[in-house]
């Protein structure tokens, strides 16, 4: 483990809530530059695993490496400085706020926050055009909460990318949005830096093969099966537990 | 060609503001006039800086009125024991009281939100109160601190009633523009986003326990500015202005005016303000009167005046 | 501190703390139902005061205004809470800035009415007097609110625990929202919540009267404390309102006693180490602070 490339690793992670074992002794390891996808019936622990990996849940047990880094009692925004961003499956967004303010403040972030005076106009500027690469050019001045869902989908993505992360967690980037509206995020995803790593969790099964380079499977809270999307369309437990009853795999 | 003429009326108005004592003192009222003036502005400063926690912040604090009382007596405690009326010296010991108390009291409640946070801020509050009711020996309990002397300012007198207007004036007018360079600045923006969605903020890599701690800080050292510049014009301090009562009327001016705006506050002050001194004189239920014109506005018209404001213009326009 | 003192004080804290958990029950249960925290609480316990000191000119009887001015508060709690905090179901920070504005109109009314002295209520014939006590005299009126709060608390208890009234609190402190969804009348379980912690309230004033009299400010101290009482507690929780007060009343006593002018700073740092180390204080569920 110790010489590994992986960007992230994380090595028996539990998380109880009650009697509940949400994560139960998870262990995964991604490479700089993977893109991973986390698939699992709901209830499986891929919301929990990702609540853990920022940081806005602590584990009952095991640790989380980034870069090498020992980050499981690190805070979320810590986090976020060392280089994760995370788009929420529920948006999180500042609903009052421009579309442009929302992502400046991502932006701004690197920077921090201790400026008292001064204005943002730089900042405006690399907000409208990460707005324009996320298709919402010209709708820099709307407010968040004026948005449709896929335009807000499309915000939600561009403010966790103002950030500049290394590592970046898409909790069901399509959730909620029409076929036409998920193959467009599907195949801006797709285009993002080779070099950004970036872990999904996904419901839609054409996303996740169009997307993965790799894929995990949760279960009750365990990884059932770990490889590449070749290797894990013909593994039998997969199909049964999941992939069979949801989806037909072409 | 717009812009310089808005800041040249601007300029105007407050050259008006400022000289307010000697292009009025030809009216029978002046005198009476200036010192219900100079009492709007000090309270209009006091609840800018609450302002910048409830409004811009999220902050809902009912424990404002520490900090001014801190701000007030240690100004006061400053001339008395130092034998000074430096107002550099009073001034900087009233805010670095404040600061310091801010701190304290902040570390406790940062990590408290909404009707907690409210809760907890009105309770130090009036243990900060009652401990300057007490402590009759170095606060003058009850009776208050009394003789506050009048600053000078690098050997100028500021002693007469016109000049501490004048200070009192000149200092609403920083920090307002002070605190509109901040609400327009990175820091400002980032105090809105901990106000709209403090997850988000904290995924976006920013502090927000630390950021809410500053806020406090600095909206607990404004408003111990301003209450020096209250003890250097009542010559007074009263325990009463570290009470649950000052809290509650800088957050009736906050509100009346409309949370989230620098005018707001500023309008608000002006209106409780003449509430108390001058419709007290016609009615002995002053506070019942402001007690209902608050009720009315949490009902009918939370975003305080600016916001009926807003709304009529955007009606207008339409 | 001699043992006499000692003794002596203990009782003080005692009677003290059970007049802080009537005070506190009321803005629990509000607390728990409608999470709402009401500052006008102290305005109700200061208006409790003043109805009972009409009473008692009026009739001459302690033990009416004992009933009388309870009902007082409850009725106008049962008008408030229609007239007022409906409105703005749902804004729970709105409703607590909404019950400012009663407590600013409540304590200027009471001041227009009965004035801005401080008044006096005497103890009840029979209780007025002192009883000797280990070396020295000790009044009986504070044995009996001892033996009052205690007595609440157990009735208090009971109902809590035991009765279809108790159930339906335990349950709505649980989650409101629901009981309405199961066909309760959330109108008027919350209209009577607010009025039964009014009464409280109430009842906290007419009891306290004899001891600390009535003056001006009475109301922000009172609010005080029962802010304190139910943070320390726990939040919206019988056990939080009686552990809460059976600590804070005894530690403030003590402080005063010890400390001097400097009591309060007792009451602070017992609130700093709650908020630092128990955030849902002692009996409670409720997070206060991250």
């Amino acid at each position: 483990m110790g010489a590994s490339a992986a960007l992230i690793e994380v090595h028996d992670l539990t998380r109880t809530f009650g009697g509940v074992r949400a994560l139960d002794g998870v262990t995964l390891a991604v490479r700089a530059g993977e893109r991973r996808a986390v698939i699992g019936p709901n209830g499986a622990g891929k919301t929990t695993l990702f609540n853990v990996l920022t940081g806005e849940l602590s584990p009952t047990a095991g640790s989380v490496r980034l870069a090498g880094r020992d980050i499981t009692r690190a805070t979320t925004w810590q986090r976020a400085r060392w280089g994760l961003a995370r788009m929420y499956q529920r948006n999180e967004l500042f609903a009052p706020l421009s579309a442009r303010e929302n992502v400046a403040l991502a932006v701004a972030s690197r920077a921090g926050p201790y400026r008292l005076f001064g204005s943002s106009g730089a900042e405006s500027k690399m907000a409208d055009e990460l707005l324009a690469k996320v298709g919402l050019a010209g709708r820099e001045s709307s407010a968040a909460r004026a948005l449709s869902h896929g335009e807000r989908r499309q915000l939600e993505l561009a403010v966790s990318l103002a950030q500049g992360p290394e590592v970046l967690l898409l909790d069901e980037p399509t959730a909620g949005m029409s076929p036409a509206e998920t193959a467009r995020i599907t195949e801006l995803i797709a285009s993002l830096d080779r070099a950004l790593t970036i872990l999904i969790v996904e419901h839609d099964m054409d996303v996740v093969f169009r997307l993965a380079d790799r894929i995990s499977v949760l279960h009750e809270g365990r990884v059932i099966a770990d490889g590449a999307p070749g290797q894990i369309r013909g593994d039998v437990r997969v199909n049964e537990v999941y992939l069979g009853k949801a989806v037909t795999v072409g | 060609m717009r812009r310089v003429a808005t800041w040249l009326a601007i300029a105007v108005a407050a050259a008006g503001l400022v000289a307010f004592p000697y292009w009025s003192a030809g009216w029978e009222s002046s005198r009476f006039a200036t010192t219900v003036l100079r009492d709007i502005l000090v309270f209009a400063i006091f609840a800018l800086s609450l302002d910048l926690l409830v409004g811009f912040a999220g902050m809902p604090s009912l424990g404002h009125a520490a900090f001014f009382g801190a701000g007030a007596y240690a100004a006061g405690i400053a001339s008395q024991r130092l034998a000074t009326s430096e107002l550099a010296v009073t001034l900087a010991a009233a805010a670095a009281s404040a600061a310091l108390l801010a701190l304290v009291i902040g570390a406790l409640v940062v990590r408290t939100a909404g009707i907690f946070f409210l809760m907890l801020t009105l309770a130090f509050a009036q243990i900060v109160f009652a401990i300057a009711f007490q402590w009759t020996s170095v606060t003058g309990g009850s009776n208050g601190l009394a003789g506050v002397g009048r600053p000078d300012l690098f050997g100028i007198d500021l002693s007469s009633s016109e000049r501490i207007y004048v200070l009192v004036a000149v200092a609403f007018l920083a920090i307002a523009l002070g605190l509109r360079a901040i609400v327009h600045s990175p820091y400002g923006r980032a105090l809105v986003g901990v106000r709209e969605n403090e997850r988000r903020m904290r995924a976006l890599g920013y502090d927000t326990t630390r950021l809410r701690l500053s806020a406090f800080v600095l909206a607990g050292t404004i408003a111990g500015i301003a209450g020096a510049l209250s003890a250097y014009s009542l010559r007074f301090v009263s325990a009463q202005d570290v009470g649950i009562g000052t809290s509650i009327r800088g957050f009736v001016m906050v509100l009346i005016g409309g949370a989230g705006t620098l005018v707001g506050p500023v309008l608000g002050a002006a209106i409780v303000t003449y509430i108390e001194r001058v419709l007290s004189s016609a009615t002995p239920v002053a506070e019942t009167v402001l007690g209902l014109v608050f009720i009315g506005f949490v009902l009918l018209a939370r975003q305080g005046l600016v916001g009926i404001g807003r709304a009529a213009w955007a009606q207008a326009r339409r | 501190m001699s043992p006499e003192l000692l003794f002596e004080q203990a009782l003080n804290g005692l009677s003290f703390g059970a007049l802080l958990f009537i005070l506190a029950a009321g803005l629990s249960l509000v607390f728990g139902m409608m999470d709402v925290v009401n500052l006008a609480h102290g305005a109700f316990y200061m208006l409790g005061a003043y109805v009972a000191l009409s009473v008692v000119q009026r009739t001459g009887s302690f033990w009416l205004a004992l009933v009388v001015a309870p009902l007082a508060l409850g009725i106008l709690g049962v008008i408030l809470e229609p007239l007022l905090l409906r409105r703005l179901r749902g804004r729970h920070l709105d409703q607590v800035l909404l019950t400012i504005g009663v407590s600013l109109v409540i304590v200027d009314q009471i001041g227009a009415i009965w004035g801005r002295e401080v008044r006096s209520l005497a103890a009840p014939a029979g209780l007025d007097g002192s009883v000797p006590l280990v070396g020295g005299e000790y009044p009986v009126y504070r044995l009996f609110v001892i033996g009052f709060g205690v007595l609440l608390a157990a009735v208090v208890s009971v109902v809590h625990q035991r009765t279809k009234v108790g159930m339906l609190i335990r349950a709505g402190v649980e989650d409101a929202e629901m009981l309405g969804a199961l066909g309760v009348n959330t109108d008027r379980l919350f209209a009577a919540t607010f009025a039964v912690g009014a009464a409280l309230a109430g009842l906290a004033g007419v009891v306290a009267a004899p001891v600390f009299g009535l003056q001006p400010g009475m109301d922000g101290d009172a609010l005080i404390y029962s802010l304190v009482v139910v943070v320390v507690g726990g939040l919206g929780t019988l056990g939080g309102a009686i552990a809460g007060s059976a600590l804070v009343g005894p530690a403030d006593t003590f402080g005063k006693v010890l400390f001097q002018e400097f009591a309060l700073a007792v009451i602070f740092a017992i609130v700093a180490l709650v908020l630092l180390f128990r955030p849902t204080g002692l009996l409670g569920r409720i997070r206060v602070a991250r």
